[in-house]
């Protein structure tokens, strides 16, 4: 079978298991609909491989195959086929996408089965996947976008998912709408690039670039910084990142696949696609990569003082996402991908893991109010562990060798450049430092009321279900992941999800080991090899280097840590105290949601309350009204001629046509 | 064909009228379906390149060089058969609820349905005038006499008033615009009001400016656009909800439609001319009616004022005169009317549920009606033209139009994509989800209103997957009425 | 004869009526005016016919009898019901229709 056949295979699998678990949502048993939907995108995946297989058989060069199924829409002159394009680079997202989702609708296998919307849950979470490989797949710009705000309603649907809290209800409207924003930044490109190059097609666009375009021109730069809107609303890069927090009021499995191991890259993925035009437009490119930057900084930053689980988790991720950007910007793609399978898997394990605590800690995601889970929950301690060495780059694991690879390729470009190493290194710092402030919070110290239960009974404690940000008591009708909580400890399919990520992520990192194996970047270099940076490719020695330093850094940042939560519990409260506020602002997240709220939402919602209120009423009515006052008025004025008295109109009568017979005597005369 | 598809509905209507209370629904439905029937066949034997097809042409006014002539082309087939289908929605749900004398209401709608084939069928001006003040007729009497008064003193056939001068006022000028077209364009010989005939020989470019105006203003209150929807808000409130769905699915796109084949091919320097005008009148639309729509709590006027803003993209792309702004623009008036039906039905159905129309009293109804949630939630995308659904081709076409046209425009425009989703979300969420207010009961839609709201949401998600099928039709169509403004300004024009 | 003199009476007959109209309030005084002022059309009607020399303006001054008496009945009729109500017969006072 061809590459495409596979891959309409791999699309075919998870809509059809959305629409089955839709449909059949009565007729289902739950656990029916439950295994449906994982056993679709275990499918999809093997699928994928088929694809793999299929492409690995062609030569590098002719590894790309575009296919359609039917014309889109045509017509005055646009075009547009319901088209795939399968190369290397989507073939490696849907291998991730696919696997990573697997096991995430495994865990969700078990953690989900007490609640009320289980159908449900699996339809949107297999919508969800069907989405992100239309994404991944798409041959064209219109269908890339159509993935892309598929996504955001998968996104949306699964952040208010217990839709009876209005703080979910409301998290999913802002992550809508912002990603609405970036969708229009795509559109907008798209027409650019149509207007320029006619054609929305991958292959026509990518091949027509470089001849049309002179570099740095401003057509492609606009076209660039368009992009570039959809790419940080997505990944939640500054400034449209606010959302990424919010959206951790969904189930945590939906955390873990759409907020941290999919969706959340997809802008990643989008700046590596359009690669060819990132090219013809440098400036743009740095732009993006200063912004991947900076937001690697500032999440970096607030992760070091939120005090809830998820969403440390979360800013985390932001701050990760933003190394991708950086990467996939400064021409270092492999790398970027690379890192966007590390954490792919070690994020979407710490996300589990959290998933368990909390279901132990009864919906509590306080860190505050965490501790001894170490011994309660040995296998999900673990597993938080793997997943927390990782995502500090802890030497070995998988997030060693993916982050440092960028900061290599950066230091090897030279330049400016050398400032994304720099600050890229101080960001290693601070993910050492919070990745490891949650975990001796969370695991050592003694057990916790929720804990000492666990140890001493074996089963989970329960609490009254309160909504964790607002306090309030929450509708369990559907406002509330149902009766039971589930744990990793006391459910086998998460548990085998957890272990095969742990295991993942602790050694997936191994596929590409500089001067060792370079299995990533030679499988990608079919679709980067005609990049203009193609040719930097920092030596093995001084990625070896790196790699010494970046080892240092995290172990100094995990000492840190220690040092800070263990060993003197009371220096974080001292410096809190000094940096009164430094802290203060990152508590409020640098006023990022604020600024938006003043500038853009009140604005908006008072332009609307104006129009409803006064502009309706007094103009628009107004205009009517005045209308018929004039009307009325004239009418008065015609009204004092019809006296009733007959006498009166027979004069006029006469009087009138005396006066036309005299005009016409006058006038013939 | 064209003659068979326009009279059926009326000659049910009026056989209805002798039949008992009980049955004048049912027989109303069948005349519906029947039409629908029709319009099909006519869709099945449509030829995209064909021109004008089943075509009628009888002199009916010789002294007058009025004819009655009627023809199908791309730019209607699917507005008949959008009609068609969203009267047969609109006729079933009424007939599955009772009605105070059924017979008459059922042949009003049936008026209603013969006087909109009508417009959009005719291909002579003074027909198409005469079918676009007949459907005045029937919606008076539907919103006057079937519709609710408000408990704030509003009567129903006060609103109807205020919506009937509105229309008037635009028909009475645009009447006076199509004599006074054929007078000058006759020029002491023999007059005809063919639209074709009309169109071979435009008029002089002085007297197309005043025209321009008196046409678009009739269709600009149809819409409604800025600053002329002030009949909206009350006929909205008043209207009974089947009739509101026809009303705000069909009769809006008359006057989109009105430009297209009237405006375009018989003025085309005034167009040219006035294009930016047009253009501001229809991004103040789209920003001013996104802006009501989310502040609005009445669901009604929601719907509406979206509706405001959704003709204001029609607009936009039919005045971005370019081919692939007219073809989105075709396509959305289909779309728009296939999302706005079944959103006042769903209204209609949620308003009984809760006993309000308001926001505020609403919520959480999703939990017992997954089915309604689900259609709701489809039709709530579309709304928002989301990427993958029909309307976002059509919006996509618009503003592709708009963007290689002037390119500031659709930068503005885009801003009502946000908007959109804005309030189409804001509306599905106040009513489906969040807490469920004291003493509301949700409950599952029953299979009458599914048979009713099921077909429409298969039909939106059916061009969903394949837009082209109305993109392929109508294009060539689009390319040849856009042709009559390509090369303009005239040299006169030019050289002023 | 010349014409001028049917001219002459025709006005004169047409001014009287007229005049009646202007200042006499009974309505059955008002009906008598106009029947004069018809006539008096129909005289130059006649009139100007014999001068041109053909029917038409005959035919003319038939259509305004047949008018006239048309008129009356309606007008007299109305009187009758003015009357029968005993309302004044007076056109002054008669004015339901003041805008």
């Amino acid at each position: 079978m061809s590459a495409t056949a596979w891959a309409w295979l791999v699309l075919l699998f998870p809509l059809l298991g959305s629409i089955v678990t839709a449909v059949g949502y009565r007729a289902l048993p739950a656990r029916a609909a439950g295994a449906i939907g994982t056993a679709a995108i275990a499918l999809s995946f093997a699928c994928g491989v088929g694809a793999l297989v299929s492409l690995l058989g062609d030569e590098p060069e002719a590894r790309h195959h575009a296919s359609s199924l039917w014309t889109y829409a045509s017509g005055g002159g646009l075009h547009v086929d319901l088209g795939i394009l399968v190369d290397p680079l989507s073939v490696f997202m849907v291998l991730v996408v696919t696997g990573v989702s697997t096991l995430i609708h495994l865990y969700s296998f078990g953690y989900m089965r007490s609640d009320q919307g289980y159908h449900r849950f699996f339809s949107y979470l297999n919508f969800f996947v069907f989405s992100m490989l239309l994404l991944v797949l798409a041959g064209n710009f219109v269908l890339l976008i159509v993935g892309w705000a598929f996504v955001g309603f998968a996104s949306y649907a699964l952040i208010s998912f217990w839709y009876r809290r209005e703080t979910a209800t409301g998290a999913g409207m802002k992550a809508f709408v912002i990603n609405v924003v970036g969708d229009v930044g795509l559109v907008l490109a798209a027409f650019l690039i149509f207007r320029e190059l006619g054609s929305f097609d991958f292959e026509q666009v990518f091949h027509a670039a470089p001849e049309h375009f002179t570099t740095n021109e401003w057509t492609v730069t606009a076209i660039c910084l368009l992009l570039l809107v959809g790419a940080f609303a997505k990944s939640a890069q500054l400034p449209f990142h606010t959302w990424l927090a919010d959206a951790m009021e969904g189930p945590t499995p939906v955390s873990a696949l759409i907020h941290a191991a999919t969706m959340v890259t997809a802008g990643v993925y989008l700046i590596a696609r359009t690669h060819p035009l990132f090219g013809m437009a440098p400036t743009a490119a740095d732009i993006a990569a200063f912004v991947g930057l900076a937001t690697l900084l500032v999440a970096g930053t607030i992760a070091l003082v939120v005090t809830d689980l998820k969403r440390a988790i979360a800013y985390s991720t932001m701050s990760q996402i933003g190394y991708m950007v950086v990467g996939v910007s400064i021409g270092a793609f492999s790398a970027g991908m690379f890192h966007f399978m590390t954490h792919s898997f070690f994020k979407a394990l710490l996300f589990m893991a959290a998933g368990s605590i909390i279901a132990a800690m009864a919906n509590d995601q306080n860190i505050d109010r965490m501790s001894g889970f170490g011994k309660a929950m040995r296998f999900t301690s673990a597993m938080l562990l793997v997943g927390g060495l990782a995502l500090a780059a802890f030497p070995g694991t998988s997030g060693f060798f993916s982050k440092d690879e960028i900061l290599a390729f950066a230091s090897e470009r030279g330049g400016m450049y050398v400032i994304f190493t720099v600050l890229g290194y101080a960001g290693a710092l601070l993910t050492a430092v919070y990745t490891f402030r949650l975990i001796f919070r969370i695991l050592p110290g003694r057990p916790n009321r929720e804990a000492q239960e666990l140890i001493e009974t074996g089963h989970v404690a329960h609490g009254e279900p309160v909504n964790p940000v607002t306090g309030e008591r929450e509708d369990t009708d559907v406002g509330f992941p149902g009766p039971e909580h589930h744990i990793a400890e006391h459910s086998l399919p998460m548990k085998v999800a957890m272990g095969v990520l742990g295991i993942l992520a602790l050694v997936g990192g191994l596929i590409q080991v500089p001067g060792v194996s370079h299995a990533i970047t030679s499988f990608l270099d079919p679709v980067f090899h005609d990049s203009p940076l193609a040719q930097v490719h920092p030596s093995a020695g001084s990625e070896w280097a790196g790699l010494a330093i970046g080892a240092v850094i995290s172990l100094a940042g995990i000492g840190l840590a220690y040092l800070l939560y263990v060993a003197r519990p009371e220096t974080p409260a001292r410096l809190i105290e000094r940096l009164r506020p430094v802290h203060t602002l990152l508590v409020n997240k640098w006023y990022f949601d604020e600024a938006i709220d003043a500038l853009i939402v009140r604005p908006a919602l008072a332009t609307g309350r104006f129009a409803n209120r006064t502009f309706e009423r007094f103009v628009v009515d107004g205009l009517v009204n005045g209308t018929a006052e004039t009307v009325r008025g004239a009418g008065g004025v015609v009204r004092l001629v019809q006296s009733g008295f007959v006498r009166s109109y027979a004069l006029l009568l006469i009087a009138g046509f005396a006066g036309l017979a005299l005009y016409f005597l006058v006038v013939s005369s | 064909m064209s003659n068979s598809l326009l009279w059926t509905p009326l000659a049910f209507g009026v056989v209805g009228l002798f039949l008992p209370r009980r049955a004048a629904g049912w027989w109303a439905t069948a005349g519906a379906a029947a039409t629908l029937g029709l319009a099909i066949a006519i869709l099945a034997g449509f030829d995209s390149g064909g021109g004008l097809q089943h075509n009628v042409d009888v002199e009916w006014i010789p002294g007058l060089g009025v004819d009655y002539s009627l023809g199908v082309d791309g730019l209607n087939v699917f507005l008949l058969l959008l009609t068609a289908l969203l009267w047969l929605g609109g006729t079933a749900f009424a007939a599955f609820r009772e009605q105070e004398r059924p017979q008459l209401f059922f042949l009003m709608m049936l008026l209603a349905e013969t006087a909109t084939l009508g417009a959009f069928l005719a291909q002579d001006l003074l027909l198409f005038v005469l079918f676009f003040d007949l459907m005045l007729v029937p919606f008076y009497f539907l919103f006057g006499a079937w519709g609710t008064d408000r408990p704030d003193g509003v009567t129903a056939s006060a609103a109807t008033l205020k919506m009937i001068v509105y229309t008037l006022v635009g028909s009475l000028l645009m009447l006076v615009g199509a004599i006074a077209t054929g007078i000058i364009a006759a020029d002491g010989g023999d007059l005809t009001f063919s639209i074709a005939e009309l169109a071979r020989q435009p008029l002089d470019e002085g007297s197309q400016r005043w025209i321009f105006w008196f046409f678009a203003v009739a269709f600009l209150v149809k819409m409604p656009a800025f600053l002329l929807h002030g009949w909206l808000a009350d006929a909205y409130r008043a209207a009974p909800l089947p009739v509101l769905a026809v009303f705000s699915g069909v009769l809006a796109k008359v006057g989109a439609y009105g430009f297209l084949r009237v405006v375009l091919p018989l003025f085309p320097d005034a167009t040219v001319e006035f294009q930016e005008v047009m253009l501001v009148i229809a991004l103040a639309s789209i920003l001013y009616g996104s802006a009501m729509a989310f502040t609005q709590t009445n669901v009604r006027l929601v719907a509406g004022y979206s509706s405001v803003a959704q003709l204001g993209f029609i607009t936009a792309g039919i005045f971005a005169l370019r081919a692939d702004g007219a073809d989105g623009a075709v396509l959305q008036m289909v779309n728009h009317g296939l999302v706005v039906a079944p959103l006042f039905i769903i209204i209609a159905v949620l308003v009984e549920r809760s006993g309000s129309e308001d926001l505020r009293e609403m919520g959480g109804l999703a939990m017992r009606a997954p089915v309604l949630a689900a259609l709701f939630l489809i039709v709530t995308l579309a709304t928002l033209a989301m990427p993958g659904s029909a309307n976002f081709v059509g919006e996509f076409f618009i503003l592709n139009g708009l963007f290689q046209a002037k390119i500031v425009y659709a930068f503005v425009a885009s801003i009502g994509v946000v908007m959109a989703a804005f309030y189409a979300l804001r509306l599905y969420q106040r009513t489906m989800h969040n807490r469920t207010p004291e003493g509301l009961v949700s409950r599952e839609i029953g299979w009458r209103d599914g048979v009713v709201l099921v077909p429409l949401v298969a039909c939106i998600v059916a061009l969903a997957l394949y837009p082209n099928l109305i993109l392929e039709r109508t294009d060539r169509s689009v390319e040849a009425t856009i042709a009559a403004v390509e090369g303009r300004p005239s040299e006169e024009l030019a050289r002023r | 004869m010349s014409i001028e003199w049917y001219i002459v009476l025709s006005s004169l007959l047409f001014a009287t009526g007229a005049m009646g109209i202007l200042i006499r309030r009974s309505p059955v005084v008002i009906l008598l005016c106009l029947e004069l002022m018809l006539n008096a059309g129909n005289l130059a009607l006649i009139a100007f016919s014999r001068m041109v020399g053909n029917q038409e303006g005959q035919v003319f001054a038939l259509v305004v009898m047949v008018v006239a008496a048309c008129e009356v009945v309606v007008g007299l009729g109305l009187i009758v019901a003015i009357f029968r109500r005993r309302l004044p017969l007076d056109v002054d006072e008669l004015r339901e229709l003041r805008g």
